[in-house]
């Protein structure tokens, strides 16, 4: 197995094995079968620089690395994409997280 | 800081690396697992990376079924989402290492007696 990278939506996260020279058209593809949602409603964003990623380009291409995060989003009724929701288990439970807390 | 934990030392089942074999092509529901934490966040791992754990792959693989792996769906109330996603990366990486390519696991200290925890639990 080359990589895999991690694409998260509101409480899930789908963990996909892939390879540096697929495509995110491959990616979500994979997604597709996953949540019965097709391609061309899924809008993939590297979390870490906010970039949209292209269906034409690989992950390569667009630095999508080994255990990136993406956020995934779908097409809302008004046919625009909803907002990156990500929901993270700190935001109401919080016994570990050293990074950035503060501590009260 | 960077470690590798000698406690979560990779399962060496009878069948070990055969089993490894991951693809990178197609990828089908039926071939995936859905783990849920204490908070119920979910994970969505492919059943061959989950079976690195063997209390999973003991689940995935006897004889009377469970009802959680009919469902595809395995909840596990006692683990947290922090640590539920930390194993997940961890059946990942030990699928790269297992296929040559040898690098770090890297463990936030704070996490590491919980993670023990859980892979005592999981046999992981």
């Amino acid at each position: 197995m080359a990589m895999y990278i991690r694409a998260k939506r509101s409480k899930t996260t789908y963990f996909l094995q892939c390879d540096p020279t697929e495509t995110i058209l491959d990616i979500k593809q994979k997604l597709q079968a996953l949540i019965d949602q097709p391609v061309n409603d899924q809008r993939l964003i590297l979390v870490e620089t906010g970039e949209v990623l292209e269906d034409s380009k690989t992950l390569a291409d667009q630095k999508v690395e080994n255990d990136a995060v993406v956020a995934l989003t779908l097409r809302k009724d008004d046919n625009e994409f909803e907002d990156v929701n990500i929901v993270k288990p700190n935001d109401f439970y919080q016994p570990h997280e050293a990074d950035g807390g503060s501590n009260c | 800081m960077v470690c590798v934990l000698p406690g979560l030392g990779r399962e060496k089942g009878k069948e070990g690396e055969e089993r490894v074999v991951a693809s990178a092509g197609k990828m089908r529901k039926e071939d995936t697992l859905k783990l849920i934490s204490a908070e119920g966040f979910e994970f969505v791992v492919d059943r061959k990376a989950a079976m690195v754990s063997q209390t999973i792959r003991n689940m995935l693989t006897s004889p009377g079924s469970f009802s959680e792996t009919e469902h595809g769906e395995v909840t596990f109330p006692e683990i947290s989402t922090t640590i539920l996603e930390k194993i997940c990366q961890y059946f990942y990486w030990s699928l790269q290492y297992a296929s040559g390519k040898e690098t770090e696991f890297h463990i936030e200290p704070e996490l590491t007696l919980e993670l023990m925890m859980a892979a005592n639990y999981l046999h992981t």
